[in-house]
């Protein structure tokens, strides 16, 4: 699949809807001008119904004569994966797109969300239109208009991509310093836009911002959390000024200043977080690396292989998560073969007996490690494992348990569920170009002479792809999930787990015995350690016998698996250990997570290099003391008062709305705080404070947050001192060091003691000259 | 994504908030202690225990204290053997 084939005429960026709301504008990107064409195609995508015959020729007549219906036609096909037989459909064309859901859930009311099951409905018409004329974003294009042509199909691994104009955008307001509240009538005092920073009277500043917006013309604006900040305030003095959508356009057309999407927060697995408002820009694409969960990762390159697969526009996977992509990726898929997508998910989960229940529902292997200092470990992981297993055993919602292969030989260990030998199912069929493409990626950075921008292009689509393949696995048992089906998911744990309990024998009799194993990790311990296993050829060997690709990530010098707090037996994902190449691997400590205080962080970065001399287990051991000495010098640090403050901020994501919250916690001062101060923060934002004073009541005197710090506070030392007893516990404690024993050392104070509850009647609070706020407190 | 069955680990620590009221009742500090090796010996095992995934969750919490119990045995039993004078 090479095909820099004849040269295009340019690139499809995106198809967006048409305000008119009949018909999707194409912006293609010419490739000899450099500039951007907008073609308005008329477009209305229908969606179909299916339903007993009598009921769908009943409802095509009520539909006949409604305005906001534009055609009904009644024919027959097999809209969905699981229909073996041709049945009637009935395809019905809304008036506009936007009354596309609308329409879906009159004609759903009318069979009384029972009669009719829906197909297409939630696709929207700029993914339909890429799907119906075999074009996608990005795609490299010859002619014009509706006769638009790709000239390589999307999944070519060896593409060019379109030379994209960037640009940076970022709004000051006069007087202010950025990342701090602004005031709620403050003005723009200066706008950058690329190289160029416009400054000077308001209307003016916007003004040279649109000019020179239409001058340099950028294909992609980006920002620092220009969705919560830098947009709505540009839009939001836009208006103030008297400027109208005609003359103050962001995108390449003129729409209304207010946001497509409003904020909104959610839960993610297990975490509450939130995501700001959304505004178009018609034509130009804007990326917030502060609310893009992709964009880290990723960057332009992951996002732009991630939307020619998914066929959604780079705004919208910049936007989602991988999931959302995994799921288009599969409804393209879908369409291909002929088939529909549900529009509400119409199967659910079996009855089933409660015992056959918990022998089903179980995850991976996770074995408890051996809490302490090992040395001379060699690790192996298999490579994307659960999408492999998917690929390998055929695993589908539509090829599990088939009427076609009563005997298959494909059968999930110990739950025996069957899975077709027949027909590739959809997730596999989906899967197996994305692993094909991610080997292919990772084979290219092999090869000798890659140039530098080359390479982290190919590494952002590396990880781009695992992304996806990651949550191809999660999405199979998601409720949501259309394709999805639980037996799937149960059946991809049972074959891992059949896998790794395989691969204990198989060790031992490769001369290694087990010493820790993860769902598709293992850590493994050369029995005679004069005579170690040649761990290459063992790789090579266990990936040819069970067909999936087990690789050698390393040997360990040292490794340190880490104890629970409660129970002290080893917790299977907190370790940190150094390959012999020098490399560290840290997992469940400190400075992976992303809430870790600066000066934690700090502490295990100097801790870490002082173990990284250590050759072996014993030597690792004999470096105790100076891991400690250093910890001293930090507490020493701490107790006299002058670490910098912007180094003790600690970061919290607010798990639930600000209200709900009942007991006084840190967070809840700040976020009283914030509120005194102007600024209000929903569940699964972040908020940012240090510790001044962990035993007050007061919201004011608690804690100060990040946007109010003026850097001379005095920070509550023995909390910090209690921080940094706990993260050098956490590191240190197989060595015996425990939280209280530095408390100690460092003569801090003991656990926290609060004041007794006070009602806010009791409570006087001084002011912090934050504003007129009535004040509030617990 | 909401599991419908607890897993093993789940269960086991639930049911052991039970053995609470059983070790409120031991009176010396070696009994209390040797209960200890018992709910650690419970917990040992749990990947084991949820590679099986017996309904029997009884089953499971006596064949990983067991085993466990087994090992240290076995262990004593060599430390004895390693000590004999030759």
């Amino acid at each position: 699949m090479t095909g820099r084939s004849s040269s295009p005429d340019g690139w499809l960026l995106d198809i967006t809807e048409s305000d008119d709301g009949r018909s999707v504008v194409l912006w293609v990107k010419e490739r000899r001008t450099g500039r951007v064409r907008r073609t308005a195609v008329e477009y209305r995508p229908p969606f179909l119904v299916t339903g007993p015959r009598a009921e769908l020729a009943d409802l095509a007549r009520r539909l006949a004569g409604l305005p906001v219906v534009d055609e009904v036609v009644l024919g027959s096909g097999r809209p969905s994966l699981f229909d073996h037989r041709v049945r009637p459909l009935l395809s019905v064309t809304p008036s506009t797109n936007p009354g596309r859901r609308a329409l879906a859930r009159t004609v759903d009311a009318l069979g009384g969300y029972a009669a009719f099951t829906l197909y297409d409905v939630d696709l929207v018409p700029p993914q339909l239109y890429h799907l119906g004329h075999a074009l996608y974003p990005f795609a490299p294009v010859v002619g014009s208009g509706r006769d638009l042509v790709a000239t390589e199909p999307p999944e070519t691994i060896d593409y060019v991509p379109p030379p994209l104009a960037v640009a940076r955008l970022e709004v000051r307001i006069a007087g202010e310093r950025r990342g701090r509240i602004p005031p709620p009538d403050g003005r723009i005092g200066s706008v950058r836009l690329g190289d160029v920073t416009f400054e000077g009277p308001e209307p003016d500043v916007l003004r040279a911002l649109v000019g020179e917006l239409a001058r340099s013309d950028p294909d992609l604006l980006l920002t620092q959390g220009g969705d919560a900040f830098d947009l709505p305030w540009l839009y939001r003095r836009a208006a103030a000024c008297g400027l109208s959508p005609a003359e103050f356009a962001l995108g390449r057309e003129r729409v209304a200043f207010r946001p497509v999407r409003p904020a909104r927060s959610f839960e993610s697995y297990g975490r509450v977080l939130y995501r700001s408002a959304t505004y178009p820009l018609p034509g130009r694409f804007h990326i917030d690396r502060e609310n893009s969960f992709l964009y880290d990762d990723a960057e332009v390159a992951g996002l732009v292989d991630a939307a020619r697969l998914s066929r959604l526009s780079l705004q919208t996977v910049v936007r989602q998560s991988p999931g959302t992509c995994f799921t288009a990726m599969e409804m393209a898929h879908a369409l291909e073969l002929g088939v529909h997508v549900p529009w509400k998910k119409n199967r659910p989960e079996g009855f089933r007996r409660a015992d056959r229940l918990v022998e089903a529902d179980r995850g991976g292997v996770i074995f408890l490690p051996p809490v302490g200092v090992h040395d001379r470990l060699d690790e192996f992981d298999f490579a994307s494992l659960y999408p492999h297993i998917m690929v390998r055993k055929n695993l589908s919602a539509e090829t599990l348990e088939c009427r076609c292969c009563p005997a298959s030989p494909l059968r999930a260990p110990g739950l025996g569920y069957r899975s077709c030998t027949r027909t590739v199912g959809l997730i596999p069929r989906t899967l197996a170009p994305l692993i094909a493409r991610r080997l292919a990626y990772k084979a290219a950075l092999e090869r000798p002479g890659l140039d530098a921008e080359e390479a982290s292009r190919l590494r952002r689509r590396v990880k781009m792809l695992k992304w996806i393949l990651v949550t191809a696995f999660g999405y199979q048992g998601y409720r949501n999930a259309r394709f999805g089906r639980i037996e799937c998911h149960e059946a991809i744990n049972a074959y891992a787990r059949d896998l790794l309990a395989a691969l204990v024998p198989a060790s031992e009799a490769a001369g290694y015995s087990v010493v820790h194993g993860i769902v598709d990790s293992l850590w493994l311990r050369p029995r005679d350690p004069d005579r170690p296993p040649d761990p290459e050829a063992f790789a090579a060997r266990m990936s040819e016998r069970f067909d999936l690709p087990l690789g050698y990530e390393g040997r360990y010098r040292w490794i340190v698996f880490l104890p629970a707090v409660t129970h002290g037996l080893g917790v299977p994902n907190r370790y940190y250990g150094l390959y012999e190449d020098g490399r560290y691997k840290l997992r469940g400590i400190g400075g992976r997570r992303h809430d870790t205080t600066a000066f934690v962080r700090r502490f295990e970065e100097e801790t870490l290099a002082l173990f990284g001399r250590a050759r072996d287990a014993g030597s690792f051991r004999a470096l105790l003391p100076r891991v400690l000495a250093r910890a001293d010098l930090f507490a020493e640090r701490l107790k006299a008062g002058d670490w910098p403050v912007d180094e003790l901020v600690i970061r919290h994501r607010v798990g639930q709305a600000p209200e709900a919250f009942v007991t006084f916690t840190d967070s809840v001062a700040a976020l009283r705080q914030l509120e005194a101060a102007g600024a209000r923060r929903g569940a699964g934002e972040v908020v940012g404070f240090v510790l001044l004073d962990r035993e007050s009541r007061s919201f004011r005197h608690r804690v100060r947050v990040a946007e109010l710090l003026d850097g001379d506070e005095r920070y509550d030392a023995d909390a910090y001192l209690d921080l940094l007893a706990r993260a050098a516990e956490t590191l240190l404690a197989p060595l015996g060091v425990d939280r209280a024993g530095l408390l100690e050392r460092w003569g801090a104070g003991g656990p926290v003691r609060r004041e007794t509850y006070r009602s806010p009647e009791e409570v006087g609070q001084s002011s912090l000259g934050t504003g007129p706020t009535p004040e509030r407190s617990f | 994504m909401g599991r419908t069955a607890p897993t093993y680990r789940q269960a086991l620590e639930e049911r052991m908030k039970r053995w609470d009221e059983f070790a409120r009742l031991l009176t010396t500090p070696e009994e209390r202690a040797a209960f200890e090796l018992v709910r650690t010996g419970a917990r040992r095992y749990a990947a084991q225990a949820t590679y099986v995934g017996s309904p029997d969750l009884l089953e499971s919490i006596l064949l990983s204290v067991l085993t466990d119990l087994a090992a240290q045995l076995r262990a004593a039993a060599a430390e004895r053997t390693d000590r004999r004078p030759v």
